[in-house]
Formats: C-alpha cells, sequence, structure tokens
C-alpha cells in the first residue's frame, strides 16, 4: 500500500488551464485534503473525471482515474463503487457538466444516497467551448450562443440536491484553499452522496465574477448554522443575495446505498468473482 | 390414437392469464418429456386487446410456432374471426361460453364447442379468471395427459399463495371431470393420447433467460438496465438472482446511465453488462464509442423489436442490424453475435462476457422479440460451470502486484493489441482509462504519431480475436438445389423447414456471428454448389444482404423479407420451396 504524498500524485503534464485560473486554486486544495486524509492510500482512491476545463484534471493528478464522457461521469462513479466499495471514489466535474448534460445522473446518486464525492468546478461558463452560458449563468449574460442574453434562471442545483437525498451538501470558492480542502475532507469522509458546488472565477470568459467578486459576494456560514435542518438549509439557498460557503446541509442518518445490498455484507463485488458457480437455483424454474 | 405431436392456443383480451395458462401448459409438455416451443402474441397494453399464447409440442422436435392448431381456446366469440387462417375442419374450438350458433360463422369449417369455463372456475369459488386453469384441466383430460403432472406444475406455479394454490388445483380437477362427463355425453370427442417420452430432461425457457442464464455461468456479477421490452425479462430474470449469487442489478434512472454503471463496474474489475431494445439502446451509443476507445470491456444485449422510434414495441423484428453495426461515432472494434436457439443465447452470451473481457471491447448480442419471449426447450446444461480472468493484472487480485511506480503502462503497445488491464485497488497500477484519444499510460494526446499508433494497436485485437468467433452452421441437403441463408432467431423456423418433404433438397446457413463477419467461412460452405440463395431476414430492405454483399464475393442471390412485426413460419417457406409462392406479408427481391 502506498500513502498518498505530494509527490505521488504530481503527473508529467503542466496544466493547460489559463493563468489565473480557478482550478489551479482547487487542484491545490484536493491534494491537500487527500495528503491530509491521512488514512487514505493511493490505492484506495479512484477519480472519475468529466470533460470540460475541471475534466482535464485527469491528466494533472496521478491516481487511479477515468476519463469519462461529458455528463455522464457520476453514472460511472456509481458502477465503480457498486463493483469495489472499498475505494473512495471521487467525481470531477464542471456546472456545464454535472448541472447540464447530466444533471439527471446527479439526482439519481442523491436519491440513492451513493457513497460517492462529487466536486462540481463551478465556473458559470462552458470555457473549454470559449464561453458559452452554463446552467447557472445568471440570467441575462451575453455570449457567443446568447448574443441577445440567455433567457433562462440559474439552476438550484444545490437544493435539488438537498430535496433528492444528497447526504452532504457544501460550497466552497476556490480562492479559500485551506477552508475548500477541508471541505473536501469532510465530503469525503462522510459516507453517502457528497456534493461540493466549487465556486471558480474564469479569468478568460467570465469577467464579471472574478476574484475580486466572489470576495464581495460570499460569506461563511457561522456557528449559529445547523446543517442538519433541512429547511432551514432550502430556505437560505433561496436568498441569492450572497453565496454561503461551508456545509450548508448533512444527514447522518441515512445509510448508504452500498450498505442496504446484502450481497457487499462480507467482500467488495470484484472479490467475488465466481470461479466455480453452480447453477441449481438459476435453473429452477425451468424445470 | 398416438399424437406425437400437437399445437395448442389460447386466446384472449390482455390481462385475462393467457401468458401464464400457455406457459403452464408448456411446462406440463416438457414434464412428459416432449419438446415444447411456447410462442406469445399481445399488444403493448395491461388490459384489453388480442393476446394469445400458444404451444407447439412434440416427441421429436419443436423449434418454432406452427399455424395450424389442433385446439384453439378462446375466451370470447367475438375473437373467433381473428384466428380464422389457423382453423380448418381439423381443428377444435372451445370457447368459454354457455352456448354458440354456428349458423354466425359459416367460414368457419372446425367444430367448435362452448364450455363455459369461467363458470367451472366460479363454481369452485375462484375468481371468473382462473378459466386459464380450467382450460388446462380441460385440455388434459382432451389429450389424455397426466392430471398429476399438470396438478403439479399449477401447484408450484402458486407456490407463494397456498389458498391461491389449492383453488387453482380444484378449479383444474373440476375442469378435468367437467370434459370427462361432455365426453361422455359425446359433446366432446377425445383428441387421442399425447404420448409422452418418459424422459423429462430438457430446461424449458425464454431467450431473455437463456442469456442470463449463460451471463451467471460466465461469472457476470452486474447488469444494469432500464425497462423496455422485449429486454425487460432479462432485467428481472437477473434480479432475481441477486439472492443466490454475486452479482448486482441495478434498475438505471435511463439507458445512459445504465450502460455508464456498467462501464463504470466493467472498470473496477467485474464482468458487467447492459440491456436495452433498440430505442434504448440508441441512447447508450454514445458509451459504446467509449468502450472501444477506453478498452474496457463490455456486453450489451440488444433486444430488438419493430421499429423505428417506438414503433411496435411488442412485435419482432430483425431491423437493427445495420444500426448495431454502425453504433457508436469513430472506428473501433466490436463483436456482434447472432444467436438462434436457446443453447445458442446461453452458450454465445458466456462467450461474449469472455471475449470481452479478453479483447476488452465491447461485444453486442443482437436478437429479437421472436426468441426472446418465446420459451423453447433446451437440453440441460453442465450445473457446475468454471470460470477464468483473462488480460487483467494478478488475475483482478487486488493488492501487491509486484510492480515499481511507473513500470506500469495500462495501454503499453503489443503485438496482439491487447495491454494487462489493471483495476482500483491494485498496488502500483496507476492509470487512466480514457475517452480521449491517449498514449499508452492513458494520459489524452492530440499526437499524430502516437494517435495512429493508438488506434492500429486496438485494430490489431482483430486477428486473433476472429480464431474465437463461432462459425457459420450448415444444416440439410449435402448438395442443395437451394440454400437458405439466415441469421438469429430465423434459424428455428429453418429447421423446422427442414423436416420436411419439400426441403429435400434444400440447406441452410445460419450465422450466429454477423461481425467481424466470416468471409472465408461463408465462401466455403457455398463453394462449389449449383444452388440458388435466398437470404431470409426480418427487415425490410435487405439489411443482411447488404452485409453479404459488402463482406463476400456472393452477389447472386434474392432476399426473403419479412418486416411486419411477425416471425417467418414454415409453413410460408415451405409452400415457397414446394410452389415458389410467397404469402404476400413477405417480400421477395
Amino acid at each position: 500500500m502506498t500513502a498518498i504524498t505530494a509527490d505521488k500524485l504530481i503527473t508529467s503534464i503542466q496544466p493547460t488551464w489559463c493563468p489565473g485560473c480557478g482550478a489551479f486554486s482547487t487542484l491545490t486544495a484536493l491534494k491537500q485534503a487527500l495528503i491530509g486524509l491521512g488514512l487514505l492510500r493511493m490505492e484506495e482512491l479512484t477519480i472519475i473525471f468529466g470533460i470540460g476545463c475541471s475534466g482535464n484534471t485527469a491528466d494533472f493528478i496521478k491516481c487511479c482515474g477515468l476519463h469519462a464522457l461529458h455528463g455522464r461521469s457520476i453514472a460511472n462513479a456509481i458502477g465503480v463503487k457498486l463493483a469495489n466499495h472499498q475505494q473512495k471514489v471521487l467525481v470531477i466535474g464542471g456546472d456545464g457538466d454535472l448541472y447540464g448534460e447530466g444533471f439527471n445522473h446527479l439526482v439519481a446518486a442523491c436519491r440513492g444516497n451513493h457513497d460517492i464525492t462529487v466536486l462540481v468546478l463551478n465556473n458559470h461558463r462552458y470555457s473549454l467551448t470559449t464561453g458559452q452560458v452554463s446552467p447557472t449563468s445568471n440570467q441575462g449574460t451575453i455570449g457567443k450562443s446568447t448574443p441577445t442574453g440567455s433567457i433562462e434562471i440559474p439552476i438550484g442545483a444545490l437544493g435539488t440536491a438537498i430535496v433528492n437525498g444528497a447526504g452532504f451538501v457544501a460550497r466552497a470558492f476556490a480562492g479559500k484553499t485551506e477552508q475548500l480542502s477541508e471541505l473536501i475532507k469532510k465530503g469525503m469522509l462522510y459516507e453517502g452522496f457528497s456534493l461540493i458546488d466549487i465556486q471558480q472565477p474564469c479569468q478568460s470568459f467570465n469577467k464579471e465574477q472574478d476574484y475580486s467578486w466572489y470576495q464581495e459576494n460570499t460569506f461563511d456560514l457561522g456557528e449559529d448554522y445547523d446543517p442538519t435542518n433541512q429547511s432551514q438549509a432550502l430556505i437560505s439557498l433561496l436568498d441569492q443575495t450572497k453565496l454561503s460557503l461551508g456545509v450548508l446541509y448533512r444527514n447522518d442518518q441515512r445509510p448508504a446505498y452500498h450498505r442496504q445490498l446484502p450481497q457487499l455484507n462480507k467482500q467488495a463485488l470484484v472479490e467475488q468473482f465466481p470461479k466455480e458457480i453452480d447453477l441449481s437455483q438459476a435453473i429452477k424454474e425451468f424445470i | 390414437m398416438n399424437l406425437e405431436s400437437f399445437n395448442w392456443k389460447i386466446s384472449a383480451k390482455a390481462g385475462e392469464g393467457v401468458m401464464s395458462s400457455a406457459k403452464l401448459f408448456a411446462k406440463a409438455c416438457k414434464r412428459q418429456g416432449l419438446a415444447v416451443f411456447n410462442y406469445y402474441e399481445y399488444p403493448s397494453l395491461i388490459k384489453g386487446g388480442l393476446q394469445s399464447g400458444q404451444v407447439y409440442t412434440s416427441l421429436h422436435a419443436a423449434t418454432c410456432q406452427h399455424r395450424h392448431l389442433d385446439l384453439l381456446i378462446l375466451f370470447h366469440e367475438n375473437l373467433l374471426m381473428d384466428h380464422l387462417a389457423e382453423i380448418d375442419e381439423k381443428s377444435l374450438v372451445i370457447i368459454n361460453a354457455n352456448t354458440f350458433d354456428k349458423s354466425k360463422y359459416p367460414e368457419v369449417k372446425a367444430k367448435v364447442v362452448a364450455v363455459s369455463l369461467s363458470k367451472i372456475a366460479r363454481d369452485q369459488g375462484a375468481s371468473p379468471l382462473a378459466a386459464n386453469i380450467a382450460a388446462l384441466g380441460l385440455s388434459a383430460c382432451l389429450l389424455e395427459m397426466d392430471l398429476s403432472v399438470m396438478s403439479k406444475v399449477v401447484v408450484e406455479e402458486f407456490a407463494k399463495n397456498k389458498e391461491a394454490a389449492k383453488q387453482n388445483l380444484a378449479v383444474l380437477k373440476a375442469a378435468f371431470k367437467v370434459t370427462r362427463q361432455l365426453l361422455k355425453e359425446a359433446v366432446l370427442e377425445p383428441l387421442g393420447v399425447l404420448v409422452s417420452s418418459g424422459v423429462d430432461e430438457q430446461l424449458l425457457l425464454n431467450g431473455n433467460e437463456a442469456i442470463g442464464l449463460g451471463a451467471l455461468a460466465a461469472g457476470l456479477q452486474f447488469y444494469s438496465a432500464y425497462p423496455m421490452t422485449p429486454s425487460t425479462t432479462l432485467l428481472h430474470f437477473l434480479a432475481a438472482q441477486q439472492a443466490n449469487y454475486p452479482i448486482i442489478v441495478k434498475h438505471a434512472e435511463d439507458e445512459i446511465a445504465a450502460i455508464n454503471h456498467a462501464l463504470g463496474a466493467s472498470f473496477a474489475g467485474v464482468r458487467a453488462m447492459t440491456g436495452s431494445s433498440g430505442g434504448g439502446f440508441a441512447l447508450m451509443v454514445e458509451a459504446l464509442s467509449f468502450a472501444g476507445v477506453s478498452e474496457i470491456p463490455l456486453v450489451v444485449a440488444e433486444a430488438v423489436r419493430q421499429g423505428p422510434a417506438t414503433g411496435l414495441p411488442t412485435w419482432t423484428s430483425q431491423g437493427d442490424l445495420n444500426f448495431l453495426l454502425g453504433a457508436g461515432h469513430g472506428d473501433f472494434l466490436r463483436v456482434i453475435l447472432t444467436p438462434g436457439d436457446m443453447q445458442e443465447h446461453f452458450a454465445l452470451t458466456k462467450l461474449a462476457l469472455e471475449l470481452a473481457e479478453k479483447y476488452q471491447l465491447p461485444v453486442l448480442i443482437m436478437s429479437d422479440r421472436y426468441i426472446l419471449e418465446s420459451n423453447q426447450t433446451m437440453p440441460k446444461i453442465a450445473i457446475k460451470q468454471k470460470n477464468q480472468r483473462y488480460n487483467i493484472l494478478n488475475d483482478a487480485a487486488l493488492g501487491e502486484t509486484g510492480l515499481k511506480d511507473g513500470e506500469y503502462l495500462r495501454y503499453k503497445s503489443n503485438k496482439n493489441g491487447i495491454s494487462l488491464r489493471a483495476i482500483p485497488g491494485q498496488t502500483n497500477a496507476w492509470q487512466l482509462s480514457n475517452s480521449y484519444e491517449h498514449d499508452q499510460y492513458g494520459f489524452a494526446t492530440e499526437d499524430a504519431v502516437v494517435t495512429k499508433q493508438a488506434i492500429d494497436k486496438r485494430a490489431a485485437k482483430l486477428e486473433a480475436l476472429k480464431q474465437e468467433l463461432p462459425k457459420p452452421l450448415y444444416l440439410g441437403a449435402k448438395q442443395p438445389k437451394k440454400i437458405l441463408i439466415s441469421f438469429g432467431s430465423t434459424v428455428n423456423v429453418l429447421r423446422d423447414v427442414l423436416l420436411n418433404e419439400a426441403a429435400k433438397d434444400t440447406a441452410v446457413i445460419h450465422l450466429p456471428c454477423v461481425y467481424p463477419f466470416p468471409t472465408l467461412e461463408l465462401e466455403k460452405l457455398i463453394e462449389g454448389k449449383n444452388a440458388e440463395i435466398f437470404v431470409l431476414e426480418g427487415d425490410a430492405t435487405g439489411q443482411l444482404a447488404a452485409l453479404i454483399r459488402r463482406e463476400t464475393k456472393l452477389d447472386d442471390f434474392h432476399s426473403i423479407l419479412r418486416y411486419d412485426g411477425r416471425p417467418f413460419y414454415s409453413e410460408d417457406i415451405v409452400e415457397f420451396l414446394k410452389n415458389q409462392k410467397l404469402d404476400k406479408q413477405y417480400r421477395l427481391i
């Protein structure tokens, strides 16, 4: 077994993100979290990457990884977890990837409380395709595909997740790496579905929401905030004047999906490959 | 009179239990040691619409449905004219009614007798719906079948509800008694004695169940799907196996999730499969392409029904062949297996999972509504099945691999195109399985040289793969005047055709695999034979014919097409062989 150390996580490829991209900070925070978890070994981590600037993290972190299709990484992650529930399974994707193309899978993962951690690198734009509006763009955002401004309002992804059974929902800002790192750790230690929405500046295609905008428009949830109170969490999300950062919701009462499968009581599925199989039970109805 | 074969049918409105009635009759015949083919027709409705179940049973072979009925049991008089083409003066029709006025139906040549099966059920305190069980009692009596065999089959059917079992058994016995009385009164005449071979050694199951059994035998551990007729019974069968085998079955939120779950599970080291019908498979094809480039083993069972779009949900077709050949963007290697009978559905599914793992590619099993939802007898299989892992690091054992950090390459170039696959949980085997084109480690690349090498590496698998694919099957006359070529389920009908005198100069070639196409094998089978060739397929445009023209030297042949949702009928092909006349529901080109 191999301890997770900074040098183990390095790949030979230099990140291709634009200078000042929030993804740099997110990657730093992620690596800090993985190293800081202490308990986790390299062999116990699988990361599924989406497609987009966020998904390109695949080339910049060494691990056991699957660079999947646009929008489908959560569906892959559930398959990985069920096949080997001893793995910590992490998903890294963007707002277009996970809240747009693959939103159905996110809702399904919440409903099942699958024990995976999803990091949404949310820069409010489709940046790899040169900056169109995304599901989280503000109404009226002008882009190449919406020359007169977008008509849709931003998606209420976190509220949807909470209503649909996600056990752990948090919001972070890439500029606050320490807080982000702590939230990733908490999410990964949580047994059940954890969603961490990471607000990320995009210097190239989202000039409005830059670092200073985030500094002015975010606040940390205080000591008095009770994340186990579902209705309070939902009410706080309705107030969009400023973005709250921290653990928005947490439910420690609901068991994760894989805990409810008797097939996995003793061993991971992958360790139960039937080298010999007796079909007597299966053919009973055909006799 | 001994009956060595018999053709039985029950017809009612959807929701009246004819499917289970036919299945139970089929099972009783199987228990008598007879071969059975049990075919259903039903609308895409839960209640209403014509629904029928038929059982062709024989002491010798029963590979398909037959048109001419010996006994037809109708729940409603107004269904009689729907079955006119299936009955003649030799047929007996029982109508579930108190009376029947034959003078209203001058076209009907068959003997028609009214027997109130519903009343028999009601008299036993059961719901009139138990008429479907009364039909079995009546049939058993008319055919002098062993009532204890039929009783056992009925009791087993209601094993979960003792009260229902008791009541249905009473209905069965009462119907048997009533029928005996009607025979005594000469209202009915005996049909003969349905013989028994005395050896009950076969299994009775449908194509989906045979696929499921083959998958279990191959060590399938993960199946995810979204319900869609006619693939749904595979989902049901495998879901029920979770109680006894190390397998997880996931009903996914949609087909895109289903295939991506399966890919995730396969990536993590278990044998995985998904299934759907054409419309659902259409949603999966991006991920099929992903499987191709990332070399993640995957099996997809495509249960073809009549399209396009929603089409005829409960009717058969082979019209997805072109779709399967081209499904997925970009160039990548795939296998398309097209099993015919139950044995082949079992064996080729096992092979599919092994090939997918060995060659790290997608394997498609194409079958159709006709055979997937028909029950057919097949010889018992080996109860104990053995499996081994292929081309996975450490045979998929987790933990130490003996590798040094940096040594392992997921896509290491190799002459035969196959690289050892690592799975999560193995030491020093870090990798990136990638949907982007990638280098040997798995990192995304756009380099021209690396791209070509990667594509050539994957394509190199073809040579070894070809040696392991099932070969075309040649049946019938050695020096034929006519050769009938088909794929998938049609061989079941053509086996029956070959039993006829009219087919003594006919041969059949069945293709259990259509891609990679068995070019040399098919050419060799036809070489030197001076025969007229016909390609039979269940689509409107001759998709198999076009494939044969593309992949072989063969060009001089005709196509016999059927594309009305119905299967081929042995009688129609025999008539064609005899008189060169083809029923108007077929097209000859």
